[in-house]
């Protein structure tokens, strides 16, 4: 069978973009919380989703670098949540850099 | 004619019963509301109460009980008692009215099903006894609540509160329909009777009782003191079932005593942690929550495991280091989330309020100190919307409470970590490892969603605070604020500021 330029654009092309609800917790923070982010957001992005609820509001903020750990693994900030395969309601947490 | 005295005639009848014929045993006692399992149904007949009662000195002592409570009531609506209480103490019993009235109700239904299912006859008699205690107890605090409801919408959630989808609320159902609503009559009567009534209702209804006393809430003392007598009685039926039980079937009385320890310790950090240690006034305490549960709670669990041969529950250390915890994250949840609550809770960290936490929990500062002092800076900065939830807290899939527990790692860190379970592709988050355990044994049982989980499944439209709130039965009417309007920041503003500074509202 012949492939037709329609089929190699839908075969190339990403995923579309989906909601990931994680649990997430941002550094010495007291409680988990929900944060949804996209699949297509960068690991950086979701560590600033996650700041969001939490930095300056109940911990104190800090000018330190964040990473996000998930599954015991520091990510690399520059992944998107699906390429790190972060999976919907899978637990994140997101921490200053010491 | 001579009346018998009771010691004469109460043997004959206290344990009347007979053997069916024209049907069979299994259809008047199934096992599924009877529960006898391992144990054969003739070792039932040893089971015996410990305190005799007869209908006619029930009916005496009850109604010598009602005219009490009710005289001092009547007393006291005449005086302005009332108004002179602490909002934050208010809010104490608003916690109980909302989130124990409608249990009672429910406790009315257990004791029934003993009274139907039980397999010995002395104990169905006890069982009406306490079906009975239950309807007084429904209707004295409703009747309790109801005066305040005119002059303060919050006090109507005694009676709504279990009628809503307010989390707490949710709480609460998911624990007392597993303890009494769902199980059968011998882990009912254990679960009940024995681990929550004779452990955790001295806590509130002892501990809650004295700190009203200090806290000048005559009428609420009154009320609950005239319903822990009750109990007293009522909650006998666990012994003699746990005795038999344990005879015949160890492992399932160490299991049901431990799992309903633990559950009500969760529920209890909630109901009566914040209000001993935060909403009663630091002027008015005698004790921490923490030493009354070490005093009247542990100890007095430690006698009943001895008493009766049971082990230690196998969780009994995580059970101690939460006291330290528990109760804390519980409080700053219930204010940062105060939108979402029947009651108004005060922060209740002043600097003097700050000092005896610190006194009462050598690690207080370090946890919870930098996270009170960034919301009491934005406080005094004026900005309100930083104080606000913008989403959900994660909840427990076992108790329904926020996942915030706090433990020292072996990293010399104090963190909230993570317990997660995946089954049948689902992935579950829980509060602590124990609530873990529990969920994968009794897992074919627990299938209340989280209010996350519907949130997640579009049950609560639209899916925004907003929509939450409605969703929960929140008006803005009942919408819980800070209790004491944030006057507790404002000695954390430099010299100067403070004296200026007006009162704060969100």
């Amino acid at each position: 069978m012949t492939e037709t330029p329609d089929d190699a654009r839908t075969a190339s092309a990403e995923p579309e973009p989906s909601l990931i609800p994680l649990n997430a917790i941002f550094a010495t923070d007291f409680v988990e919380i929900l944060v949804p982010v996209m699949s297509n957001n960068t690991v950086a992005e979701l560590a600033g989703a996650v700041a969001t609820h939490v930095e300056g509001i109940r911990v104190p903020a800090r000018d330190a670098e964040k990473a996000v750990y998930h599954n015991g693994r520091r990510l690399d900030p520059q992944l998107t949540v699906a390429a790190a395969g972060i999976a919907p309601l899978d637990h994140v947490r997101v921490d200053y850099v010491e | 004619m001579t009346m018998l005295k009771r010691e004469e005639w109460q043997h004959l009848v206290r344990d009347v019963g007979w053997d069916y014929t024209y049907v069979d045993h299994e259809a008047v006692y199934p096992e599924w509301h009877s529960g006898t399992g391992k144990v054969p149904v003739e070792a039932w007949r040893d089971w015996e109460e410990s305190y005799k009662v007869t209908y006619p000195e029930y009916v005496a002592t009850q109604n010598e009980k009602e005219h009490a409570a009710y005289a001092v009531k009547a007393a006291l609506q005449r005086s302005k008692a009332f108004e002179n209480l602490d909002e934050g103490w208010k809010s104490s019993t608003k916690m109980h009215f909302g989130g124990v009235t409608l249990v009672e109700a429910a406790a009315i239904i257990g004791e029934l099903k003993m009274a139907r299912f039980g397999l010995n006859p002395g104990w169905r008699n006890m069982a009406i006894f306490g079906a009975l205690d239950e309807m007084r107890h429904t209707q004295i605090t409703l009747f309790f609540a109801h005066e305040f409801v005119g002059k303060d919408p919050q006090y109507d959630w005694a009676q709504k509160t279990f009628h809503t989808n307010e989390w707490g609320a949710i709480a609460l159902r998911s624990l007392f329909d597993a303890m009494i609503t769902s199980p059968n009559v011998v882990d009912l009567a254990i679960q009940l009777p024995l681990t929550f009534e004779t452990g955790f209702t001295n806590l509130q209804f002892v501990g809650l009782s004295a700190d009203a006393l200090e806290a000048g809430d005559i009428n609420f003392a009154n009320m609950i003191s005239s319903i822990q007598t009750d109990e007293a009685r009522h909650s006998q039926q666990g012994g003699p079932t746990l005795e038999i039980l344990i005879q015949h079937d160890p492992v399932r009385a160490q299991w049901v005593v431990d799992k309903f320890f633990w559950l009500s310790a969760r529920a209890f950090s909630a109901l009566t942690g914040p209000a001993m240690d935060y909403y009663l006034p630091v002027e008015n305490r005698k004790q921490s929550y923490r030493e009354f549960m070490e005093e009247w709670i542990i100890d007095q669990f430690m006698r009943t495991l001895r008493d009766y041969g049971l082990k230690k529950p196998w969780y009994w250390d995580d059970f101690v280091a939460g006291l330290d915890v528990w109760h804390h994250s519980l409080h700053l949840g219930f204010w940062f989330w105060r939108p979402t609550i029947w009651w108004k809770p005060v922060g209740g960290v002043s600097k003097a309020e700050r000092e005896w936490l610190a006194e009462k929990y050598p690690h207080w500062e370090t946890i919870y100190g930098p996270l009170w002092d960034t919301i009491i800076a934005n406080v005094n900065a004026g900005q309100m919307e930083k104080t606000l939830p913008a989403t959900l807290p994660w909840l427990c899939n076992t108790c329904h409470l926020p996942n915030d527990n706090f433990t020292y790692g072996r990293d010399g860190k104090w963190r909230v970590r993570n317990w997660p379970l995946k089954h049948n592709g689902v992935t579950y988050h829980f509060c602590t490892n124990v609530c873990r355990q529990i969920w994968w044994e009794d897992r074919d049982g627990l299938n209340n969603p989280t209010v996350v989980e519907r949130f997640l499944a579009g049950e609560i439209q639209p899916m925004d605070v907003p929509g939450i709130l409605a969703w929960m039965g929140i008006t803005p009417d009942v919408a819980g604020d800070d209790g004491h309007g944030y006057a507790w920041a404002r000695e954390y503003l430099p010299n100067g500021q403070a004296a200026r500074a007006g009162s704060v509202t969100s």
